[in-house]
């Protein structure tokens, strides 16, 4: 079908006003020779018959809607055919730029250029859709998140295949007796759910359970998952659950704590076992009268783990009112530098405080052992030294180390050197610098993917998520961790932690086949396709995907897997020859738009400068600044991406080479507390950007023209202010010398 | 009750903290004390103690019972109940300052015997015990005379001119001590109160 792109302005929420209208229909209509129509209320229904009699007739496909911002009103002008292309006239021009003022006139009417311009760029997109698409979820780890996924992803409708490396279900919990609770009035231990949950597991025909299997080879995408075990079996599934859980820290590295000195002196692992076993007593067959727990024993702690494991206080806790109850002549001291009760739990540390549990504020020092233990504790309320004994037991109240690698596997080498460079986030010279570690072990899926095996992994070797944004991700699309190879979390949690990943499941499952995108770009049918003939085998395409959603094949091209994709576009901005594209989105659409821009002479001294403007995050916090009413220079053009990620440097250059004096670059924080809702995306703009210098150079440019700002979504107050300041910036160092070539 | 006598005159018992716990007045509400300080905040006279009430509380956890019960902390509290109407948790810090100060006089701590308010609670509670009533001249005497022949005269004149006029304005009256009708009556009384204290582990 013939794409007729029809413009339709909006003199609604005051536009009508504050612009020229007749000038800005001008626009379309003599510069773009295209049909363009008004309307005081597009939105409203007489509005939108308007468009719809418009497509009806046929006589528009493509409608360019002059109005708000796209982020609003999105319902209202969802139409059948094409997505339309918003310009923002509104949030962006006039409320945060003087109505009938000469600049924002000028702003208006470039925006509809580059926007018309964008409109003759783009294809509908053709989805992916090739082959089938299976629903089973394959779960690997039959501990209680696994066991937890498997029910609640049978429960909502689909297959599942449970692989557990043991010989028996129930992992870490099924050396537990009883629980930290989860359920109101949060006082006493709770009975442990897990071996009623494994009957229900096996009673279940739809799990099919595997148990003393391991996973050998992870190809393919989502929907199209080729799973081989170590049994030779071979699977074909829709997405994969991560349930992998934890190991407990090795005690063997806690001499200093006196671990390994005497029988006496046990983990909170240990411990527990001897509580589910029945009477706690000490190695001389007698019950223990004086305990101690010494908390973040090796957490919190440079030289160990460097991260708090969430989970080893409220397990004292529970561990210590159980001995108290046990035995009420038992005295219970628990060591601790910060008591971590999240949420509820606080009411289970009153309840601990209520059976008479000591706390004490401080580091434990020293473990002596002798008749009795005795440990020194600094103690931080009293400013001085106690010698706490004699002890008859002690419990190091050890941390949690992820399942992000299976330890019996040998590790791997090969994609390990980018694990372990994407993992480091701590600056050189930033005081808590702790060495990056990934848990010893080889990759647990080990994927057949041209960046390697490995799931990323996040500093502190738990599988790499956004804790706020999008937790269950992974950086392999189709793969969701939960539970503790995630996060440190108790039971209460990962409980709501496998539901969640199966939720995220069944949702990639579903969008796969129907070649949606799923989170961020939920919906996006687009995807990158390469034209080969241009491709030099550069590989950076392949190796900079943040999701590792590009292999090569044979003849080292690349080749895309539609389903891993998330559609942010770092490939297209990182190809250095612009043949990678999707259908309604390119270098070449952008460049053009940037090029669509009016750019004034030198001596009407009116800077242009381009705003590249993250979709995600940026954009929408100039639109907030413009709620807000805060006013900025009318001197600069936004340029929404998808992600920063998906800026070439080319784009850079175009805009330079076009008589822009400065290009600003708004993307979300890199780093170890990033915001990118592609995680790579922003810090691979970063670097690009890093090597502008030369360009610039060679233009016989000043570099200060050039700039990255890390904006956020709660920036909506602070960005006009820096607008304002780098255009002055860019104001002083003069005019783009480029003007008028 | 299972209450374990602690051991004297050690610095470190790990066992205090339970005795307290079960033994002293309101001490079972000290397994809540969650260190927050709104008591030594809120003292008046905290300035004059060698820890505030939150410090004392952490040390008997800490089961150094010979630095709390040799601390001035016991014996200088005035009773102005501000801490204990601030406790978020409850804790009656007032009556445990109490008990501990009793608890280490019956142990014989050093400072407990020089205490000055142990020693004017003694005769105050030897004319209540004897007559029923107190009266000013045999209290403040036995107090006074309790640093000594010397300096009970000397603080006995220091005071003679206030006497003085407390006799003039009937505040205080000359001949025989005021007394009770029924003394044996009390007396009975106060021997039952003895045998319970004895029973609950506390010791006369």
């Amino acid at each position: 079908m013939e794409k007729k792109i029809g413009a339709y302005l909006c003199s609604g929420c005051g536009i009508g006003d504050a612009l020229d209208f007749k000038a800005l229909e001008g626009v379309v209509s003599k510069e773009f020779k295209k049909p363009v129509k008004s309307h005081e209320c597009l939105c409203g229904d007489a509005g939108l018959a308007v468009i719809k009699a418009d497509m009806e007739a046929g006589e528009v496909t493509l409608p360019v809607i002059g109005a708000c911002s796209p982020r609003v009103m999105t319902d209202r002008f969802m139409l059948p055919g094409m997505t339309p292309i918003r310009a923002n006239l509104r949030e962006q021009v006039i409320w945060s730029h003087p109505a009938g003022d000469e600049d924002t006139q000028m702003l208006a009417e470039d925006v509809m250029r580059m926007f018309m311009t964008q409109a003759t760029k783009v294809n509908d997109p053709v989805p992916f859709t090739e082959g089938d698409f299976s629903t089973t979820i394959l779960v690997l780890g039959g501990g209680y998140a696994g066991l937890t996924a498997a029910k609640q992803a049978v429960k909502a409708g689909h297959g599942v295949i449970l692989v557990e490396k043991k010989a028996e279900l129930g992992g870490n919990a099924a050396n537990w007796a009883n629980i930290v609770p989860s359920k109101p009035p949060y006082h006493d231990p709770q009975a442990n759910p897990l071996p009623g949950l494994i009957d229900e597991v096996k009673a279940t025909s739809a799990i099919r359970v595997i148990t003393g299997a391991t996973v050998a080879k992870t190809s393919g995408m989502p929907g199209k998952f080729q799973v081989e075990l170590s049994d030779g079996s071979s699977h074909t599934v829709g997405a994969i659950v991560l349930a992998t859980g934890f190991r407990p820290y090795d005690a063997t590295k806690l001499a200093h704590l006196g671990y390994g000195a005497s029988a006496d002196i046990v983990t909170n692992v240990e411990m527990e076992a001897k509580l589910k076993a029945g009477k706690v007593v000490t190695k001389a067959g007698s019950s223990p009268k004086a305990v101690a727990f010494i908390q973040c024993a090796g957490s919190r702690d440079p030289n160990h783990l460097p991260y708090c494991s969430s989970v080893c206080c409220s397990v004292s806790l529970k561990q210590a009112i159980q001995l108290t109850k046990a035995d009420p002549e038992t005295m219970v001291y628990v060591i601790y530098e910060e008591m971590r009760t999240p949420g509820t739990t606080e009411e289970f540390y009153r309840a601990a405080q209520e059976a008479g549990v000591i706390f004490m504020k401080g580091k434990a020092t020293k473990v002596e052992n002798g008749s009795g233990i005795t440990v020194t504790v600094a103690d931080e309320l009293l400013q001085q030294d106690v010698p706490l004994g004699p002890l008859d037991m002690v419990v190091l109240a050890t941390g949690m180390v992820p399942n992000s690698t299976d330890p019996d596997q040998p590790a791997q080498e090969y994609g390990a050197e980018l694990l372990n460079a994407d993992i480091n986030p701590y600056p050189a010279g930033d005081s808590y610098n702790p060495t990056p570690a990934v848990p010893p072990g080889g990759p647990l899926l080990n994927l057949q993917y041209r960046q390697g095996p490995h799931l990323p992994m996040l500093a502190d070797g738990f599988s790499d998520s956004h804790y706020i944004c999008f937790p269950y991700e992974t950086r392999r699309t189709g793969i969701y961790a939960c539970g503790p190879v995630r996060r440190p979390m108790d039971m209460g949690e990962v409980h709501e932690d496998a539901m969640g990943a199966v939720l995220k499941s069944i949702q990639v499952i579903r969008n796969a086949a129907q070649g949606h995108a799923v989170h961020p770009r939920v919906g996006d049918l687009s995807y990158p396709k390469i034209n080969l003939n241009a491709c030099t085998k550069c590989r950076r395409c392949t190796v900079e995907c943040p999701f590792g959603a590009i292999d090569e094949n044979e003849k080292d091209y690349p080749v895309v897997n539609p389903t891993r994709c998330r559609r942010c576009g770092t490939c297209m901005g990182a190809c250095p020859v612009r043949t990678i594209s999707f259908d309604n989105y390119s270098v070449e659409m952008l460049s053009s738009m940037v090029k669509a821009v009016n750019i004034p002479d030198e001596d009407e001294e009116k800077p242009r400068i381009l705003v590249i403007a993250c979709e995600n995050d940026a954009y929408p916090a100039l639109d907030m600044a413009g709620i807000a009413k805060h006013q900025y220079s009318p001197f600069i053009r936004v340029l929404p991406v998808r992600c920063l990620g998906s800026m070439s440097l080319l784009l850079i250059s175009d805009a330079l080479s076009s008589g822009y004096d400065g290009v600003v670059l708004m993307g979300c924080k890199p780093g170890d507390d990033y915001q990118c809702h592609f995680v790579k995306g922003s810090a691979m703009a970063k670097e690009r950007l890093s090597k502008i210098a030369d360009t610039l150079k060679s233009m016989q440019l000043e570099v200060e023209r050039v700039t990255m700002v890390d904006a956020s979504i709660a920036d909506g107050a602070r960005l006009p202010k820096v607008i304002d300041e780098l255009v002055a910036k860019i104001d002083a160092v003069g005019p783009n010398p480029f003007k008028g070539f | 009750m299972n209450a374990i006598s602690p051991t004297p005159k050690r610095a470190y018992d790990l066992n205090f903290a339970r005795y307290v716990y079960e033994n002293i007045d309101g001490g079972e509400r000290l397994r809540m004390c969650m260190q927050c300080g709104a008591c030594s905040g809120s003292c008046p006279i905290g300035q004059q103690m060698d820890h505030g009430p939150r410090k004392l509380f952490m040390m008997i956890r800490a089961g150094m019972k010979e630095a709390v019960l040799t601390s001035n902390t016991i014996w200088n509290c005035v009773s102005c109940y501000n801490c204990v109407v601030r406790c978020p948790r409850k804790v009656p810090i007032t009556y445990i300052l109490h008990d501990l100060a009793y608890l280490a006089v019956q142990e014989g701590y050093e400072p407990a015997k020089k205490a000055d308010n142990a020693r004017f609670a003694k005769a105050f509670w030897w004319s209540a015990a004897k007559y029923g009533r107190t009266d000013e001249r045999l209290v403040t005497g036995i107090y006074y005379f309790s640093f000594g022949i010397g300096e009970g005269m000397k603080r006995g004149m220091a005071n003679q001119k206030i006497a003085m006029n407390m006799i003039k304005t009937k505040r205080m009256h000359l001949g025989m001590p005021h007394a009770i009708k029924a003394k044996d009556e009390l007396q009975k009384i106060l021997a039952k109160a003895t045998e319970i204290q004895a029973r609950h582990g506390k010791g006369a």
